[in-house]
């Protein structure tokens, strides 16, 4: 695995120090491995040859790093144990040494992760249902889960609102409350008892259930009951408001965090066919069936999108579609008022039946809910047809279609409620009447016609089951005989406290509808879903058509519809929980069955939608709804509460004017006095009304803050959007010229094959691929690289700036040749490097053979050891063989290769100068010819510049800014070329075979090879001024090593500056030490001897180091 | 997790893995474990998690498969595997072809000839940035990391608890 010695990214990216050490220490074989870059593979290795504390340190953060992250490496799993126990035991070795005290304190933290795990895994299983929805979400996706999860959440929620309910208003009236049967309100009327127990008495909650702590007529008014006197009628009433603001919180809660999670991952749609392509399939399914409908449902939303595409095109003037959709939406229109009409007609209708009919039928007591529940049935089915008008886009329809549901929901709830509220009012009226007869027991005549008057102008409003009755014949009666009358009244009056309690009226109308409600839905599942799935698995196959995918089909399971029947649900429970306790521990049971019935059916007998609605856990929709629903629904519950008197003879409020008055009394009586006199104060509008006013700034403020924010939102967006339009272009540019690239490299190796004859079939592929590499990150065009050049100049001031800008060129470079895959190639990418270091240098090398033949020779050859191309070799001593002879006319004409040949020569003949000498003024005069005249100065001048150099600053500490000030004045000065004769000196300093002169040779020439390869280089069309600055920024480094002795804090601080910056960039570090080696090798063999003397002759090397650093500075 | 590798070849597999054996179970039983066997890329997943390429994955491989696909792993690198699942050719890039066995396997080749091409050029066209014609990993990662519900999608939960345990 990865821990092969390779890796020099992951080294550098180590410190510059250890860098350092690299350089010193490594021979040839950290070479052997080409560059391998970035964190690919990696870990364990680095054995930390040095014990360098800092160094250590590092290695251990780095391990650390490796194995906190490992979970998110994409190796293997073998690779990664390996690596992970790799870095374990290096830490653990090294650890040691520096603190173990952390290394505690990491296991610490380790150990609570491991059990902060396990203790999740062991809440998961408490999680209800949990495993039933994995089961589902992974047999129909998490589109039907997320129902199910939804349903789970109400089922929380309204686990909350029981125990609130239970725990501080039914336990404590069971338990401390006066006992069933104690009061009035408390018992059944004579005239019901008997019929208490009968069926349909309990089914319309009548009887004793009626009379029970379901409803809010049951409780006590009693101001404190029990021994530690609980105020029940002050509790009822905190946990009513106390059950609507939990919901409001927790609801906002849980929208504002899905918000932000969807915020988040908000982002424009600019990826359709993408998303629909690469995230359309839903990992989880593993069902057959719901892997087939999961086809078909990508299938449709990918022609979906064809259409979507090809809609944009045309435009939409269908004037048929346009009035369909009209017709449409009067038609939902109708059928919504058509609903809320019927319900209230029923309600109406009911009323009416009750006042005129003494027994009243099953169907007739239950006639409202049920018609309710039929209609919340059939109405979306309806409105689905309906939808099949319009002719929208899937989504839009079914969008509309919720919207429709959810309006016709809310009429049907809103519609009841009023209808109900209706009565309520009545009762309330004939109430007032009644308590006023009451009241004056020694009633007066003119009360008594008034009352009796007031019956008159509202006789349909008396809907009292049995009260009726009486009042019917008090009616006819009281006309002539006033005393009967109040005596009938006052009867009448102490018979029927109890059925006037118009909460427990509405209570009981609430709990009845959800009752329906639940028989319904679960009929609905039974014989929708579970019958006709029946039918049409086992029919199928002895039928004349194909059930299963034809007319009947399986019941899809209709998220949406689903979700909102939900919502409308938990509307009722809101509604009516006021006046009915229980109702939320009766929604709990619902949901329960719900969930068990539902998910049963879903894995028996359904198939999914087809047309998914994406409704994830972050999606806000629902919980919109639910928002929306549960404001509508308190609305009525608080009208009531303000609107009403509380019924006289019921209830724990009977007898106050206002059921909030319980808490203004409270407040009164039982706190303090100065509490009360702070309580008037604060709701006094003094206090009120600028607190209001802050409220509405404070609003204001936040809104306006919330603008501003999204319009910058807005803004980034805009930028991020831009910047990654330009990316394309950039990126296309870049592919344009590569393209351009290739076809010029095309050309050229062609050009160069028939002349080559011997090599080409050696080497023709290498040169191309090379080249190739090579043009990819040079799609500057002349003019420019001129520009660069000039500019490097000025720029190259102190060694350690011109480090600077030659590290970051290449760094651009590299990443322009891998941006079109920048982390993810990460092997491509390495053999691209490692193609181009000997592309490099071959095309150097070609060119070098224009400028200067011999001096490429010399540094060429080391690399191509080092690089171990077999191939290359023996090509090079092919011709080498022959070319001893053919040298010359390889040279006139200029083809690269022949470079390559006398570097061979050269290499193995140190002697052969007299050859090379010549050959290079031949090679010179060859150049004059060519174009390229510009290149020659700086050639020339590199000469000229030398000798003075050497006198001029002996010593090394010598400020370099002054040298290169000097060297480009003579830079200016020296344009021309001051023809051969200036040239020779360099030869001659080859030939030499003093000692002297060998230093000078082994130093000059590596200079000069240096100089002759940028001149080649500049001789290319394509040049790169990247490659360019990047050997020259190579040159400094070998200066290191060879006098590492003499070279003083210069060199050092070059060097520190080259690590530091190649730290930055792993690829580019690689480089350098790379090259770095090249050199050291290129020294060894020919610096034998030279090192000794080096030694011994300090003078000597001074001044050889001088003009080393100058060059590399210079260029 | 063993349990699980166990019971696909209970006669192939040991139960003691102490001696780290060199078992390897071929593609043909993976795929039809039932979290893969409905899936339409389920050789894709196996071959791209096994080493040999092949297709038969070694204990590692197969926690490996399940660590990635599992609740818990990183986004990235989910995006790295799936990235290697819709390279069908393994060049490192989404080529036409690629796309085009793609739509073919999610769409159980219903789709007409000319839907597929105008689709596979549209999903080039909107998610290449450098303009070569098929889609590198950066693109794909670019375009997956502004998916709403990649990350929904491609999640296993059960495994994740298991696997929990090895790190």
């Amino acid at each position: 695995m990865a821990a092969a010695p390779g890796s020099p990214a992951h080294r550098a990216a180590k410190s510059c120090k250890k860098q350092r050490t690299v350089k010193r220490q490594t021979g040839i074989y950290t070479y052997q491995e080409p560059p391998h870059s970035n964190s690919d593979d990696d870990t364990g290795e680095e054995k930390a040859e040095s014990h360098d504390p800092e160094q250590i340190f590092q290695n251990i953060q780095y391990q650390k790093e490796i194995m906190s992250n490992i979970r998110c490496r994409p190796w293997p799993m073998r690779q990664k144990l390996r690596a992970l126990r790799q870095a374990k035991e290096i830490v653990l070795k090294y650890e040691g040494r520096l603190t173990r005290t952390r290394g505690y304190q990491a296991a610490g933290a380790e150990l609570w992760k491991k059990f902060i795990r396990l203790a999740y895994n062991f809440v998961v299983i408490f999680i209800p249902w949990e495993m039933r929805i994995k089961k589902i979400e992974s047999h129909f996706g998490s589109g039907v889960a997320s129902y199910f999860i939804f349903l789970r959440w109400l089922f929380g929620i309204n686990i909350v609102l029981t125990i609130m309910t239970g725990a501080f208003v039914v336990l404590p009236e069971l338990l401390a409350g006066a006992p069933f049967g104690s009061t009035v309100s408390k018992t059944i009327p004579k005239e019901h008892i008997a019929s208490a127990q009968d069926l349909d008495t309990i089914w319309s909650l009548g009887g004793y259930l009626q009379y029970s702590v379901l409803f809010y007529g049951y409780y006590g008014r009693d101001r404190k009951i029990g021994k530690a006197g609980y105020r029940l009628p002050l509790a009822y009433f905190l946990v009513g408001m106390a059950v609507f603001a939990y919901s409001f919180i927790i609801l906002l809660k849980k929208m504002a965090k899905n918000s932000r999670m969807s915020l988040a991952s908000a982002s424009d749609e600019n990826y359709t066919f993408c998303w629909r392509l690469f995230c359309a399939w839903d990992y989880l399914i593993g069902n057959p069936e719901a892997a087939e409908s999961k086809a078909a449902a990508i299938v449709n939303s990918i022609r979906e999108a064809i259409l979507e595409e090809q809609e944009k095109k045309k435009s939409k003037n269908l004037a048929v579609t346009i009035s369909l959709r009209i017709i449409a939406n009067i038609l939902v229109l109708l059928s919504l008022a058509g609903s809320i009409y019927i319900i209230y007609f029923v309600v109406d209708r009911s009323q009416r039946l009750e006042r005129t009919k003494k027994e009243l039928t099953l169907w007739e007591k239950n006639e409202v809910s049920v018609v309710v529940s039929l209609i919340t049935m059939i109405a979306p089915s309806a409105f689905e047809l309906v939808a099949a008008l319009e002719m929208y886009h899937p989504r839009t329809t079914l969008r509309f279609q919720l919207a429709r549901v959810l309006v016709l929901y809310l009429g049907n709830l809103y519609s009841l409620i009023i209808a109900l509220l209706d009565k309520v009012d009545s009762m309330s009226v004939t109430d007032s009447d009644v308590n006023n007869n009451a009241s004056n027991s020694t009633t007066s005549l003119a009360t008594n016609t008034l009352s009796k008057d007031n019956n008159l102008t509202i006789p349909g409003v008396q809907i009292k089951r049995n009260g009726f009755v009486t009042i019917e014949e008090h009616h006819t009666q009281g006309l002539t005989v006033s005393d009967s009358l109040v005596n009938q009244t006052i009867s009448f009056n102490t018979q029927n406290p109890q059925d006037q309690c118009w909460e427990t009226y509405v209570g009981q109308e609430m709990l009845k509808l959800s009752i329906i409600d639940m028989i319904f839905t679960v009929a609905s599942i039974l014989l929708i879903d579970f019958f006709r799935g029946l039918c049409v698995r086992y029919l199928s196959d002895c039928w004349c058509w194909d059930l299963e995918s034809k007319f009947p089909e399986y019941g899809e399971f209709k998220i949406a519809e689903n979700v909102l029947h939900l919502v409308y649900n938990q509307g009722m429970i809101w509604m009516g929980a006021f006046f009915s306790p229980c109702l939320p521990a009766f929604n709990v049971l619902k949901l329960i069955g719900l969930m068990y019935l539902r998910s049963w059916a879903v894995l028996t007998c359904n198939v999914p939608h087809q047309q998914v609605f994406r409704a994830s856990r972050s999606n806000n929709f629902y919980l919109a709804m639910l928002l929306f629903m549960l404001f509508l629904c308190m609305l009525p519950t608080i009208f009531a509460i303000a609107r009403y008197k509380p019924s006289l003879s019921c209830g724990p409020f009977s007898g106050q004017e206002k059921i909030y008055d319980i808490v203004s009394e409270t407040i009164q009586n039982d706190f303090p006095t100065w509490f009360n006199t702070v309580i008037t104060y604060i709701s006094s509008p003094v206090v009120v009304l600028p607190a209001l006013l802050l409220l509405f700034m404070l609003i204001y403020y936040l809104q306006s803050i919330a603008r501003s924010l999204k319009f910058t939102n807005n803004q980034l967006r805009m930028k991020i959007q831009t910047e990654r339009t330009e990316d394309k272009k950039k990126v296309v540019q870049m592919a344009v010229a590569r393209i351009q690239n290739l076809d010029a490299n095309d050309k050229r190796p062609e050009q160069e094959t028939d002349i080559i004859s011997q090599e080409s079939s050696v080497r023709s592929s290498t040169p191309r691929k090379n080249g190739s590499v090579l043009n990819f990150e040079s799609p500057v065009s002349k003019g420019t690289r001129i520009q660069t050049i000039s500019q490097s100049v000025p720029q190259a001031v102190p060694s350690t700036d011109v480090v600077r800008p030659a590290n970051a060129t290449p760094t651009t470079s590299t990443s322009l040749t891998a941006a079109p895959s920048v982390s993810s190639v990460q092997k491509p990418r390495n053999d691209h490097i490692t193609n181009r270091y000997p592309s490099v240098v071959h095309r150097s090398a070609s060119e070098l053979c224009k400028t200067k033949p011999y001096t490429p020779v010399t540094f060429k050859k080391p690399t191509e050891d080092v690089h171990s191309d077999p191939l290359f070799r023996k090509a090079i001593r092919q011709v080498n063989s022959d070319a001893l002879g053919a040298g010359a006319p390889v040279l006139l004409g200029c083809r690269p290769y022949a470079t390559r040949y006398f570097l061979v020569n050269e290499n193995e003949s140190h002697k052969k100068s007299l050859r090379s000498a010549s050959r290079f003024q031949r090679h010179f005069r060859k150049e004059e010819s060519g174009d390229i005249i510009e290149l020659y100065p700086r050639h020339v001048r590199r000469y000229v510049v030398q000798t003075p150099r050497q006198m001029y600053s002996p010593h090394p500490s010598e400020d370099e800014e002054d040298e290169e000030e000097l060297e480009r004045e003579f830079m200016n000065r020296s344009h021309r070329p001051h023809s051969l004769s200036d040239l020779r000196p360099a030869p001659r300093f080859y030939i030499g075979d003093r000692t002297d002169g060998h230093i000078l040779m082994s130093k000059d020439l590596a200079r000069v090879h240096y100089k002759s390869w940028d001149d080649g280089f500049e001789l290319d069309l394509d040049r790169h001024p990247y490659v360019y600055k990047k050997v020259h920024l190579n040159y400094p480094e070998p200066r290191v090593k060879p006098k590492s002795k003499q070279k003083l804090e210069q060199s050092l601080t070059e060097s520190d500056s080259i690590s530091i910056e190649s730290s930055s960039d792993p690829q580019n570090s690689s480089n350098d030490q790379y090259i770095q080696v090249i050199h050291t090798k290129e020294k060894y063999p020919k610096s034998g001897a030279k090192l000794t003397k080096k030694k011994s002759k300090n003078s000597v090397d001074l001044s050889m180091s001088e003009p080393n650093e100058l060059v590399c500075s210079n260029v | 997790m063993h349990g699980r590798y166990h019971e696909m070849a209970p006669n192939v597999v040991p139960m003691d893995y102490t001696k780290d054996p060199d078992v390897k179970l071929p593609m043909q039983l993976i795929i039809n474990m039932p979290e893969l066997k409905e899936n339409p890329f389920k050789e894709r997943i196996v071959s791209s998690f096994s080493e040999d390429g092949e297709g038969s994955l070694s204990f590692n491989d197969f926690v490996d498969m399940f660590s990635v696909l599992s609740e818990m792993a990183p986004r990235e690198l989910k995006a790295i595997y799936a990235f290697k699942i819709y390279d069908f050719n393994t060049d490192n890039f989404i080529c036409k072809a690629d796309l085009e066995k793609t739509l073919n396997k999610l769409t159980r080749e219903e789709l007409t000839e000319e839907e597929i091409t105008l689709v596979c050029e549209k999903v080039i066209e909107e998610a290449d940035m450098d303009g070569d014609g098929k889609l590198g990993f950066a693109d794909f990662e670019n375009m997956i990391s502004k998916a709403p519900d990649f990350l929904r999608y491609y999640f296993k939960k059960r495994v994740s608890c298991t696997l929990a345990g090895i790190f």
